[in-house]
């Protein structure tokens, strides 16, 4: 077997239109995830009766099982759902839904997370004064606590970017058109299966490397008022 | 696919699916054992600068951290063989497993490297220089010095990164490797219901991370038993 080379170049420009698709998937799930971060975070800061070792075991759960795991069950188990409840059938709907489901609730789980620490990064001290200066508990979210907590989790927020940007991959084995799963049929169309895994990597490298020279222009912004470490920045 | 849900054909398939739960150990113990070594290997250029060698491990964990894992896993069972074709050697027929453990290892050796450097870097370089100062050779400096407190702050992040390899391990049977998740399948091919199949792994996987964790918890609170417990100011 030997490499062909010029394939590679054929093969990314035919993956790469596989790349919008990916994105959606990657992207929709954080949004939709931060709404339910929020909420979870809140429940586990604020320790609420009852729905509070519901939400600790949702995180624990999902953090604890391969995304792999939440995709299965997800597009095996919401169909079965539909059908024996409602007795509607979902085969038209299409997989990437699925996928963005499964993805989204393990967003929730994981941001809920970063959010947590986020907020408990900003000194209680600070909240007491946006009290004493007569700031509602809504005012002093969204002035105080929400940008500094924004601000420290950015490198966790970069990494959670990338992980999903990943974790699209695992869609190809429930046959979304995704990177991956587009570079699975050009391979077995011309039997050429190294290359095209090669010119799927580098469209990941590329997204990726991309990704986080953003994540360290927006790092940069929104600390650049804040004065700590050893070095003024 | 299933029409009804048959909650019993959870617990009758856990102990099927956990005849194979070794195989998964296997995987990680030796690409987590193996990472170690190799991610020593490395970072050592990374810290002791050295030219050149210093750019292409820079290049090598960036392409790591920039690319899935699935990817990672198809590059090497399709792009190994080629390789070593041109040296003459035929492992085309060799055994998915090994396949599966050179990925991880190079996988997780990248991540490893990485928490390594950090890890050494968080030693202040004035107890190096303390520590020739009363005559220390470059080794016992390493050992008695840098290590035990590199280990102290690089441990929370090797457990993390050995749990998400043990998550990980469920994709290798997507190059056939019968794991638990390969046997899963063989369950869903005889029973035609996915969905339970599905549930009973989840369950494993999750008590497995717990066990885990709370051993890591405990190693974790041994490496820091000589940190004092910092006083709450005022």
């Amino acid at each position: 077997m030997q490499l062909d080379i010029p394939f590679i170049w054929t093969a990314l420009t035919e993956i790469i239109k596989a790349l919008p698709l990916t994105l959606l998937i990657a992207f929709t799930p954080i949004l939709l995830g931060l709404i339910i971060g929020i909420a979870v975070a809140f429940i586990r800061i604020n320790n609420y009766k009852v729905i509070a070792p519901l939400a600790n075991f949702y995180v624990s759960f999902y953090r604890g099982t391969p995304v792999i795991m939440h995709i299965f069950i997800i597009y095996f188990g919401v169909p079965v759902i539909f059908e024996s409840l409602f007795g509607i059938s979902l085969n038209l709907v299409p997989i990437a839904i699925f996928v963005i489901i499964a993805l989204t609730l393990n967003a929730g789980a994981y941001l809920s997370e970063i959010i947590r620490s986020g907020i408990l990064s900003v000194p209680k001290g600070q909240i007491d004064a946006a009290f004493s200066i007569g700031m509602t508990n809504f005012e002093m979210l969204k002035r105080i606590v929400l940008p500094q907590a924004f601000a420290s989790a950015i490198p966790n927020l970069t990494n959670i970017l990338i992980g999903f940007l990943h974790a699209t991959s695992i869609a190809f084995l429930v046959s979304v058109k995704e990177l991956t799963g587009v570079a699975n049929i050009v391979a077995s169309s011309n039997l050429k299966f190294l290359e095209a895994f090669i010119a799927a990597g580098i469209i990941y490298w590329g997204v990726t490397v991309l990704i986080e020279l953003i994540a360290h222009f927006v790092e940069k912004k929104v600390t650049a008022y804040s004065n700590t470490g050893v070095a003024r920045n | 696919m299933g029409t009804f849900f048959e909650p019993s054909l959870i617990f009758t398939s856990i102990p099927k699916l956990l005849s194979y739960l070794h195989i998964t150990i296997e995987i990680l113990v030796l690409s987590v054992a193996l990472g170690l070594l190799l991610g020593i290997l490395i970072a050592v250029p990374k810290l002791y600068n050295v030219p050149i060698l210093k750019e292409i491990m820079t290049v090598y964990i960036s392409f790591i951290r920039g690319t899935p894992i699935l990817i990672q896993l198809f590059l090497v069972f399709y792009g190994l063989p080629v390789v070593v074709g041109l040296f003459g050697v035929d492992i085309t027929r060799m055994d998915p497993f090994y396949f599966v453990i050179i990925t991880y290892t190079l996988s997780n050796a990248a991540a490893f490297a990485e928490i390594f450097r950090a890890a050494i870097k968080s030693v202040d370089y004035g107890q190096t220089e303390a520590a020739y100062s009363v005559g220390f050779t470059a080794w016992q400096n390493f050992y008695r010095i840098v290590f035990p407190q590199a280990i102290r702050v690089a441990f929370p992040n090797i457990a993390n990164t050995s749990i998400s390899s043990l998550k990980d391990t469920s994709l290798a049977f997507s190059i056939g490797v019968m794991d638990m998740m390969g046997r899963g399948d063989t369950l869903i091919s005889a029973t035609a219901h996915a969905l339970e199949i599905y549930l009973a792994l989840s369950v494993i996987y999750y008590v497995i991370v717990l066990i885990f964790e709370r051993c890591f918890k405990w190693i974790e609170r041994y490496l820091n038993r000589y940190i004092l417990k910092e006083e709450p100011s005022l």
